[in-house]
């Protein structure tokens, strides 16, 4: 037989609405290839085999619902097909009684009465795009997740990797200034954020040349819930009406989840730009309200947020986990405009949509509500005891399909290769200039300076709830803090504390240690409040899992997560998983495992600030100081190479940290920041930027090389300022973990035997300028 | 009347996002506070459901961004009230019933021609507005206010003339502006001047003190009645002192400064 084209195995049906039936069962190799192509469904050769092979056991031939359907059932982004084998070994399975849920956001206790939520995915490729409406509506789909537990969200957290916003080397055909994506970004965050009043929290910023192709956009929501009010998120039986709500579906945002499964190329700003979803926080507002108020009444079985592959992943999740099926008429679905073929309502991601299971005899009562919040609400499906998904369209059928077979989607263990990783063996310690002159350097990188222009953009206080804020210090004089600390529930002085933790420079140099390392620094900002850390979540962004050196460093960042965070016994009830972050010309990004780490504190009257409060108190270095130089940002700044990538030791970091907690909790620390980018030194500079106070420091106590001393960036450390009347006290606690390096004085930071002697206006201003001066005044 | 008699209509409609707070600030001063939503005033909803505005003693409009903000801040909301329950509103400030407005509720008060209402009570057309800060941004950050009202108005008969408080901004648009000739000096001459944005040591505020520009550092005005308060700072986001952003470094009361505001008005309504 000749070969056919895709256009002629697809027969349009002889019907008042737009549907081809699609010849598949005797298609060859090539034309299997040709139907993917043309219908962009993304999917391999292998993976339409095993389509084909279903359609012909089940004797008829597909539709191209059906064929898009699966389409966005096996795309990378929903089932996971490279990375599952990998989280499995690694990272899921870390128990502990105080899991709630695991659904579409993790659930921890918070106390007797209440959970909270959290969940943080990504948006990197819608906002590579259009910065702004991808940013915003990122927010948009995390609230929804959140909310879907019955959550009241509380919280936001963003961190976010962009090239350099100073670069002056030429960007790539197809590419966007980074300086432009971060100001979209941040646009789309602010506007979003602000508008459905959810404070944004914390977050970060990461410039790297790595990320000028394929910017990162990852978005968190905590989310606090009363237990008896948690929901599922799926239906508890058949005969259970699904009702959609929210938005309209439109021709926005179709193919969503395949372009989040493949490389940015050069042309794919005209190729994918209807990938990119609208968002509409005035709609998303009142859904809030409604959804909680269902959640309160009980008046819902399950419910669910329509995100990648929109209805056609929704309904049959919902559906199959406790082995239903449903059946939808189609045709009944609010539309932006008329005229949409069925598959692209079935696989449309427009925003601002959920889904939830109601028993018949509540219909009404949830229809009330969403009348009175004037948000459209339309029962579509049923759901059955068939274990199948079938669609309607004015009753005639235009999709049967077996929920298993189309959720299950293919397994890989893809080829991989292990890194070289960066060892003291090939350390080269660069040159550097005078001590003032590498101190202003280090405190202007982009990667240390302030983001206050990005900050107070972003409304981190409503509900008023914020107990520590992202900025610390003296009032518009402040400094960065390490977590914040939210108080969910008014009239309890119980408190959330959040913070991101990522190092995309070590994961890079060493997949393993850097892994180890992200969750260290999450954890240690959570700590260095005063709070216990409960929880992670976290979004793995890493480049194309068909290259076997990709996967490899994926492999090993997952292997460090997984071992430290099951020493710490601390679970990861969410995540998400990023890959084909790769830009045109085989440019990569950096591995980026962004992690948020989430903590309580019984009393956030005892939190503790970064700022330092008063002069002559006594500053101590708290953890072990080593020659572990390789990835740090004196090295990145200075020309390094190579060196020893830190290494967490999860068991010092507990036994540490508890310490720590108990001094905190005995109220003998005034004020304590962690050591990150730019090691001991930074930290106690940025200290005094927040607290205008200086410092004079003697590091002879310690050990080693003056410059190990100031810059590396040995994990599990923090700075603390102790009133010297307690340090006694605070001594015995600490034991050999806290070694005393200076007290506060001055309005210098001096190091004895060093020629560092640099006022704190000059380390203000070196940290303040640089992102205002490339940013600020422009307000496109 | 006492404390617990009295109750607070918290009126939302979509958008509007601090209500939670405002009714807990209320909850805070012993008062009953209640989130309804503009639909049950307007009886576009369930008979069990609707209310009356004159059921109650105390009126709060929360900040957010009424229906998008999308015209101009707060000009959907006031519409929607005014032709709907605008008399029962102007029976409501004529009675001297207290009414707030907090960030986008002192843009909705403008926009319904409550305030600054110079020599009526319910102007037909907005005579002020709130414009863009000068610095062109959305603008998160602590101010400072001095209360600079010289008794008149309700929500500041329980604080010292001259007294500060920290009180938080968080908005893009707070620049009160109006083309009615000397408007500061005939907001004065009523002693409709509430509340100014000054340093922390209760100088005259220049930016980032004064966030939006705003002329003569105004942040607060009431009516000429003094019952009719807009501001744009948030007093319902410091309850405690745990909430505003520098109390690690000391405090002087579990307090928080906003609290003061719904003491004040409590405290009138006890007299009544």
């Amino acid at each position: 037989m000749n070969q056919m084209s895709a256009e002629e195995r697809m027969v349009k049906r002889t019907a008042p609405y737009d549907l081809c039936d699609i010849r598949i069962r005797d298609a060859s190799e090539d034309e299997l290839k040709g139907i993917s192509e043309a219908l962009s469904l993304g999917l391999s050769l292998d993976e339409m085999k095993a389509v084909q092979n279903y359609f012909i056991k089940e004797g008829r031939e597909a539709t191209d619902v059906e064929l898009q359907s699966l389409g966005q059932a096996w795309s990378e982004h929903c089932c996971y097909k490279s990375s599952k084998s990998i989280l499995k070994e690694f990272v899921f399975g870390i128990d502990r009684e105080d899991i709630l849920s695991r659904g579409d956001a993790g659930v921890m206790v918070f106390d007797d009465d209440y959970g909270y939520a959290l969940r943080v995915e990504s948006h990197n490729h819608p906002s590579a795009i259009e910065p702004y409406g991808g940013a915003a509506t990122g927010i948009g789909g995390i609230v929804r997740d959140v909310i879907c537990m019955g959550a009241q969200p509380i919280g936001l957290a963003d961190p976010l990797c962009f090239g350099p916003i100073d670069t002056k080397k030429e960007i790539p055909q197809g590419i966007k200034h980074p300086r432009y994506l971060v100001n979209g970004v941040v646009s789309g965050i602010r506007d979003y954020g602000n508008r459905i009043g959810i404070p944004t929290i914390t977050g970060g910023f990461f410039f790297d040349e790595s990320y000028t192709g394929n910017c990162l956009v990852n978005v968190c929501c905590l989310g606090i819930v009363k237990r008896d009010d948690l929901l599922k998120n799926y239906a508890a039986g058949p005969g259970e009406i699904m009702i959609l709500f929210g938005g309209r579906t439109g021709r926005d945002g179709i193919h969503g989840v395949n372009f989040a499964s493949k490389d940015i190329t050069s042309t794919s700003e005209d190729d994918s730009r209807g990938a990119v979803q609208l968002g509409d926080p005035i709609t998303k507002e009142p859904v809030i309200h409604a959804c909680l108020e269902l959640a309160q009444k009980h008046l819902v079985t399950g419910m669910k947020d329509l995100g990648g592959g929109g209805l056609s992943c929704v309904v049959g999740e919902m559906a199959i986990e406790l082995g239903c099926g449903a059946d939808v008429n189609l045709d009944k679905v609010p539309l932006k405009e008329a005229g949409l073929a069925p598959w692209e309502i079935w696989v449309s991601e427009s925003q601002e949509r959920m889904m939830c299971t109601v028993k018949p005899e509540n219909v009404d009562k949830v229809m009330a509500i969403f009348d009175l919040w004037d948000i459209i609400a339309t029962p579509v499906a049923v759901t059955t005891d068939t274990g199948h998904t079938r669609l309607f369209w004015d009753g005639e059928m235009i999709f049967d399909m077996d929920i298993e077979f189309l959720t299950g989607g293919p397994v890989y263990n893809r080829p991989y290769e292990l890194p070289k990783v960066s060892t003291k063996a090939d350390e080269v310690f660069p040159e550097l200039p005078a001590l003032n002159e590498v101190m202003k350097a280090l405190m202007s990188d982009l990667n240390v300076a302030s983001k206050e222009w990005a900050i107070r953009q972003y409304d981190h206080e409503v509900r008023a709830g914020t107990v520590l804020h992202p900025m610390v210090g003296k009032l518009n004089k402040t400094g960065p803090g390490d977590a914040s600390v939210l108080m969910p529930v008014p009239g309890r002085w119980k408190g959330l504390a959040a913070a991101v933790g990522c190092n995309p420079w070590m994961t890079g140099a060493d997949p393993y240690k850097g892994g180890k390392a992200c969750i260290d620094e999450a954890y240690r900002n959570v700590v260095a409040v005063g709070a216990v850390p409960n929880a992670f979540t976290d979004c793995l962004n890493f480049g194309n899992p068909e290259k076997p050196d990709r996967l490899g460093e994926f492999r090993e960042a997952v292997r460090g997560l997984g071992d430290i965070a099951r020493e710490l016994n601390i679970p990861i009830p969410s995540g998400n998983v990023s890959m084909y972050n790769e830009a045109p010309g085989g440019v990569y990004i950096l591995p980026t495992p962004m992690i948020v780490c989430c903590g309580l504190i019984d009393d956030v009257r005892k939190a503790v600030s970064a700022d330092m409060k008063k002069v002559g108190s006594c500053l101590f270095v708290i953890g072990d100081t080593k020659d572990e130089m390789g990835a740090s940002l004196l090295f990145r700044k200075f020309g390094g190479k190579g060196g020893d990538v830190p290494d967490s030791i999860p068991a010092r970091l507990k036994e540490v940290s508890g310490r720590l907690l108990k001094a905190m909790g005995e109220e003998l620390v005034l004020s304590c920041h962690d050591c990150s980018d730019g090691g001991l030194a930074v930290a106690v500079a940025e200290m005094c930027i927040s607290g205008q106070i200086g410092a004079q420091l003697d590091l002879t106590a310690m050990e080693g090389d003056v410059n190990v001393k100031l810059f590396s960036e040995s994990a599990s450390r923090w700075i603390a300022e102790v009133d010297g009347a307690d340090v006694t006290r605070f001594t015995e606690i600490m034991g050999d973990a806290a070694t005393l390096i200076g007290i506060t004085k001055g309005e210098s930071l001096v190091v004895k035997g060093t020629d560092l002697d640099i006022s704190v206006d000059e380390l203000r201003s070196a940290w303040n300028d640089p992102v205002w001066k490339v940013m600020g005044g422009d307000v496109e | 009347m006492k404390a617990e008699d009295v109750k607070v209509c918290v009126v939302r409609i979509e958008g509007t996002n601090c209500e939670d707070e405002m009714a807990n600030a209320f909850t805070m001063v012993g008062a009953q506070a209640e989130k309804v939503h503009l639909k049950q005033l307007l009886g576009q909803c369930d008979p069990s459901l609707k209310r009356s505005l004159e059921d109650y003693d105390i009126l709060a409009f929360p900040g957010g961004f009424s229906a998008g903000d999308y015209v101009r801040a707060g000009a959907i909301f006031a519409a929607r009230i005014k032709a709907g329950i605008g008399k029962d509103l102007k029976d409501f400030v004529e009675a001297g019933k207290p009414v707030l407005g907090v960030c986008n509720g002192f843009q909705i008060l403008v926009e319904l021609g409550l305030l600054p209402a110079l020599d009526e009570v319910m102007a037909d057309k907005p005579s002020a507005a709130l414009y863009n800060n000068d610095s062109g941004r959305f603008e998160c950050r602590p101010t400072v206010l001095r209360n600079d009202n010289k008794g008149k108005c309700v929500f500041t008969c329980d604080i010292g003339k001259g007294d500060l408080l920290m009180c938080p901004s968080a908005h893009g648009e707070g620049k009160l502006m109006s083309d009615i000739p000397n408007f500061t000096s005939r907001l004065e001459e009523n002693d409709q001047v509430v509340f100014r944005y000054v340093t922390p040591s209760g100088e005259k505020a220049a930016y980032p003190w004064n966030p939006n520009g705003s002329p003569s550092d105004i942040a607060g005005i009431c009516n000429p009645a003094g019952n009719v308060m807009g501001m744009m700072p948030h007093p319902e986001r410091v309850m405690t002192a745990y909430t505003a952003a520098d109390w690690t470094r000391g405090h002087p009361s579990e307090d928080g400064d906003g609290k003061k505001i719904f003491t004040s008005v409590m405290k009138y309504l006890s007299k009544k």
